[in-house]
């Protein structure tokens, strides 16, 4: 009972009135910057940073925790009502949220949203608590033979994602890969189809190509309807979830949840892959897999459990271990240094006050987020109701200073402008662009890992076998692979038989 | 480096700073050079790394010390190149600077042979800002407590040995090379996405040797996750004692390490260039900024703009000559 | 199955222009790493998966161009271009403007550009919508939140 006790103490440090302040502070901060198109967690994080500057270091990072939750709140909002990503976990959110807005359930998938998250970040609390030393343990046990196991079920799964066909979403992987590939080969130090630009050397920036892709290619197709006085194609019922959405979302939140932990902790996938999977879990499980992508309220529900619960225990391998596992955690070690605290295994012992306060309020974050965004639905909503010839030129303009404000750079408008002009040429040809997004993020590490697996094993394919993590992982890459193909080959001969 | 001028440029930035604050006269004739609009520091790097800190310490002391604002802008992309031609195609007139990992600065125009800018022709050194030295550690499964263990291990077994770096070109990647040839150990580097990815690989065993910033290092050492072997700079570091330095084990690149210094566009009159280092050492003696810089795992270093300039020659000229050796091209 | 003849019921735009695409792409990335030494797939250069990667595309291109000619006659859904190139020019007018004359300029740019993409509207409510969102916009970014960018072009 002596973690009970640890997390009684942290909850005593986080539920201090001025913490709990700076917490309510951070989530609701972050909440507005992250609803900006454009503006994701990192962004919205990096630009907040200097506000955290005078504060104790448990009150920086307490705050700095409520901002990274509620930029990544905001950021499913933005997805949700106007189906704009600003990180990959939104990109899946965008599939049936944005779906769900239009029909005129954007309260019910905003609420399902906040409550998935609120769940997901009390049981991935409880789960740190408890298991942070095991599950840091299991991150060290992830070497890059594992990774590539790993990312190959990643990419299996994401043919799942696609509702049409899935020789495209196939396709739309391969390109995805292609265009990860950009910019400078890690095990080379060579750089690839950068055309001779510096600014591809670090490869294509993922938030202007998600923006461009999904966002701007939308409002290009949407303004091709003059009809559309805003973006509802039906009048908005309701704005909490319903019994019904409740029933249905609470096993998907469940199933996210626990995906999401798991995944979550693995510095480097962990970001990309607890979503995606989760959405294609559900779709897998769907009793009818055909409402996905349409708006159905598991789709929101399990990926965004999924993407929370993974946000939280992406802090544990920073938090134990001093490693950051994706560019926000690395941003959050500096945020730490900062305060002159250097983060590392010694961190739990020496500052018992800090790591057990920055977890409970973890807790303190998410139920402020739970406590700021209900109330907010309805002005959320309400801006649907926007005309949509104000909405989409601010949106148009957020966009590019979004996409500007990742790295100040002019050349990821440019970008931007580029992935906009194929996700509208991918509209009209009637292929969807989320699996490529998969592809873009999966792929590149899929290559690295593999080559650097090799490299250590002096070129040894056995290694992916005889090490037992990444031998179970390829087993259930190829069971996936068959559950895929089996019901396709059966309706296929369904089809021939019909005809 | 020389360690007496280095101490003795440090006091004189404190006497400096002492003087100016009693002597009204001396303080007038420094700010003869002044700054008319906010100043850009700019940070090639994402934020969250040691020279993205820096700037944000160091930025709001540097502004009240010149009456400007002084914005801080990250700009990242091709390891801190963009950054570096930003500044270098700047306005000449010090109003825009440049914080930067040095020691990988020097190393570009050896990498890069179609850089859009000249590192000793486009930039004007202004002050050495900090220096952390790096850490050899091995994965507890090498059977080696000390160099010299290590390195009959890596003769006995050639190839066994994988040395985790930064990336392809990076000053660690090259030390590692260096050491190897050094010691006649033969060993295969590594590369990763970075300093932190490469901790997390040999920490989990993935590769088994380790020379990077004492940072990221150094907990592991202390807790028995990574056994530490030796470690660069001048002298033993005090956290670590029992680290024997690269130079009493006769071992090559003894200064590599983590060298950040703040640069300008060339071609700034030098008395503004005089101006910004003199506002720089005084904010670095402060006893604070030094505790916050000790705690970012390194230690104040500052030297004149002509030091600095003579230490970025001598670093391309040994940086240039390794990576030619390596056969190391990136472009 | 009774085999159908290529073509011969017309072509379905989309599945050509598909695959045309990707054709063009895998040819993009042919020509970009001629130069990368490509190794064996035991100790793979720097140019192997992604010649892999442009065979596999070209492949999917070459199978989407046939299928269109399997497939039964499908036109292109109509295209627009007044939204398209208003919304394109609206960020290429923003990527240009905000280095040389910051973002005032920049911003009004923009919303004046792409408000165009829908027609009809006032000129003055236009204008007065414009200048409300930039300042709106500059107060939001540059003041709260310190974005570094020029906000004048002076």
């Amino acid at each position: 009972m002596e973690l009970l006790g640890n997390l009684a103490f942290g909850l005593a440090t986080a539920m201090q009135p001025s913490n709990l302040m700076f917490c309510f502070t951070g989530a609701l901060i972050g909440t507005l910057v992250g609803v900006l198109p454009g503006l994701g967690p990192m962004t919205t994080v990096a630009l907040l940073l200097p506000f955290t500057f005078g504060l104790t270091p448990e009150a920086a990072l307490i705050m700095l925790a409520g901002i990274f939750y509620g930029a990544q709140y905001g950021g499913s909002t933005t997805a949700i009502l106007v189906n704009m990503p600003g990180e990959t976990s939104s990109v899946v959110t965008c599939l049936d949220g944005y779906q769900l807005a239009r029909k005129g359930r954007a309260g019910p998938a905003l609420a399902m949203a906040a409550i998935a998250s609120f769940f997901a970040g009390t049981v991935a609390t409880l789960v740190i608590a408890l298991l942070s030393g095991p599950m840091a343990a299991l991150a060290l046990k992830f070497t890059a033979a594992e990774y590539f196991s790993l990312l190959i079920v990643g990419l299996i799964a994401a043919v799942v994602l696609a509702h049409g066909s899935a020789v495209k979403a196939v396709a739309m992987i391969v390109i995805g890969v292609l265009l990860g590939l950009v910019g400078i080969d890690v095990n080379s130090g060579v750089p690839r189809m950068t055309f001779g630009l510096p600014e591809l050397a670090d490869g294509i920036g993922f938030v202007p190509v998600v923006m461009g892709l999904f966002g701007l290619a939308e409002i290009a197709s949407n303004l091709e309807k003059p009809q559309d006085r805003t973006l509802l194609t039906q009048k908005i019922t309701g704005l909490m979830p319903t019994g019904r959405d409740l029933r249905q979302g609470f096993p998907a939140m469940l199933r996210g949840t626990v995906l999401g932990s798991l995944l979550g902790v693995l510095p480097g996938g962990g970001a990309a892959l607890p979503p995606f999977a989760a959405y294609a879990l559900e779709k897998r499980v769907a009793r009818d897999p055909s409402r996905f992508g349409k708006g159905a309220i598991e789709g929101v529900a399990g990926p965004e459990a999924a993407n929370n619960a993974g946000a939280q225990t992406s802090f544990i391998p920073m938090l134990t271990l001093g490693i950051p596992s994706n560019p926000l955690m690395a941003l959050m070690i500096g945020a730490l240094m900062i305060q002159g605290i250097q983060p590392g295994p010694q961190i739990m012992t020496e500052q018992p006050a800090l790591f057990w306060g920055v977890v409970a309020s973890m807790w303190t974050g998410n139920l402020m987020l739970l406590v700021i965004n209900l109330p907010l639905i309805g002005l959320w909503v309400s801006m649907l109701k926007i005309p949509y010839r104000m909405l989409f030129p601010a949106i148009i303009l957020f966009c590019c200073i979004g996409a500007y404000s990742v790295n100040n750079s002019v050349f990821d408008i440019w970008v931007m402008l580029g992935s906009a002009l194929i996700g509208y040429f991918f509209i009209k040809v009637g292929v969807e662009p989320a699996p490529l997004v998969l592809g873009f993020v999966l792929g590149p590490m899929l290559e690295e890992n593999f080559r650097r697996a090799m490299m250590i094993a002096d070129g040894d394919l056995a290694v992916f076998v005889t090490r037992p993590i990444s031998a179970a992982l390829l087993a259930v890459a190829v069971a996936l692979l068959v559950a895929l193909v089996s019901p396709s080959l059966r309706r296929k001969r369904e089809v021939a038989f019909a005809e | 480096m020389n360690r007496r001028t280095l101490l003795l440029s440090a006091a004189f930035g404190l006497a400096f700073s002492l003087a100016g604050g009693l002597v009204p006269g001396l303080q007038g004739r420094a700010e003869a050079q002044n700054f008319e609009r906010p100043v850009r520091l700019i940070v090639p790097f994402a934020p969250g790394g040691t020279s993205d800190i820096l700037a944000r310490l160091i930025g709001p002391k540097l502004s009240e010390a010149i009456g400007q604002p002084v914005v801080i802008e990250n700009k990242p992309g091709a390891g801190g190149n963009i950054g570096a031609d930003l500044v270098a195609k700047a306005p000449k007139d010090g109003h825009t600077l440049l914080l930067v990992d040095v020691g990988n600065l020097a190393t570009s125009p050896s990498l890069f042979s179609s850089l859009t800018y000249d590192v000793q022709k486009d930039l004007a050194p202004v002050s050495m800002v900090m220096f952390a030295p790096y850490v050899m550690a091995v994965h507890p499964s090498v059977p080696a407590k000390n160099f010299q263990e290590l390195a009959a291990y890596g003769k006995a077994n050639p190839g066994k040995l994988a040395v985790g770096n930064a990336g392809v070109g990076a000053v660690n990647h090259i030390t590692g090379i260096l050491v190897g040839k050094g010691a006649g150990i033969e060993w295969k580097a590594i590369p990763y996405k970075g300093g932190a990815a490469a901790t997390r690989a040999v920490v989990a065993g993935e590769s088994n040797v380790i020379i990077n910033g004492a940072t990221a290092t150094q907990s592991f050492i202390t807790n028995g996750q990574l056994q530490g072997i030796a470690v660069t700079g001048d002298k033993r570091m005090a956290s670590l004692p029992d680290l024997p330095t690269f130079k009493e084990l006769g071992l090559p690149a003894a200064d590599a390490g983590t060298w950040q210094g703040v640069l300008t566009t060339a071609g700034t009159p030098p008395a503004m260039v005089e101006r910004l280092n003199k506002e720089i050492h005084k904010i670095l003696a402060a006893p604070d900024m030094q505790q916050k810089i000790q705690d970012q795992g390194g230690e104040v270093r500052v030297n004149t703009p002509a030091e600095f300039t003579r230490w970025m020659d001598e670093s391309i000229a040994f940086w240039g000559g390794a990576i030619r050796d390596a056969g190391i091209k990136v472009e | 199955m009774r085999p159908r003849t290529p073509f011969r019921n017309g072509i379905d735009a989309q599945e050509l222009l598909f695959g045309l695409f990707l054709v063009a792409l895998s040819g993009v990335a042919f020509w970009q790493t001629s130069r990368l030494a490509a190794g064996t797939a035991a100790d793979m250069g720097p140019g192997f998966v992604p010649r892999v990667i442009a065979w596999t595309i070209l492949g999917f291109g070459a199978f989407f161009v046939l299928r269109a000619g399997i497939l039964p006659r499908r036109a292109l859904p109509a295209i627009s271009l007044r939204p398209l190139v208003a919304v394109l020019g609206a960020v290429a007018t923003f990527a240009l403007v905000l280095p040389a004359l910051g973002l005032v300029a920049a911003s009004l740019a923009a919303i004046l550009i792409g408000g165009a993409a829908a027609p009809g509207g006032r000129l003055l409510g236009t204008l007065l919508f414009a200048a409300v969102l930039t300042a709106l916009t500059v107060l939001l970014f540059v003041t709260a939140l310190s974005l570094p960018v020029a906000i004048w072009p002076w």
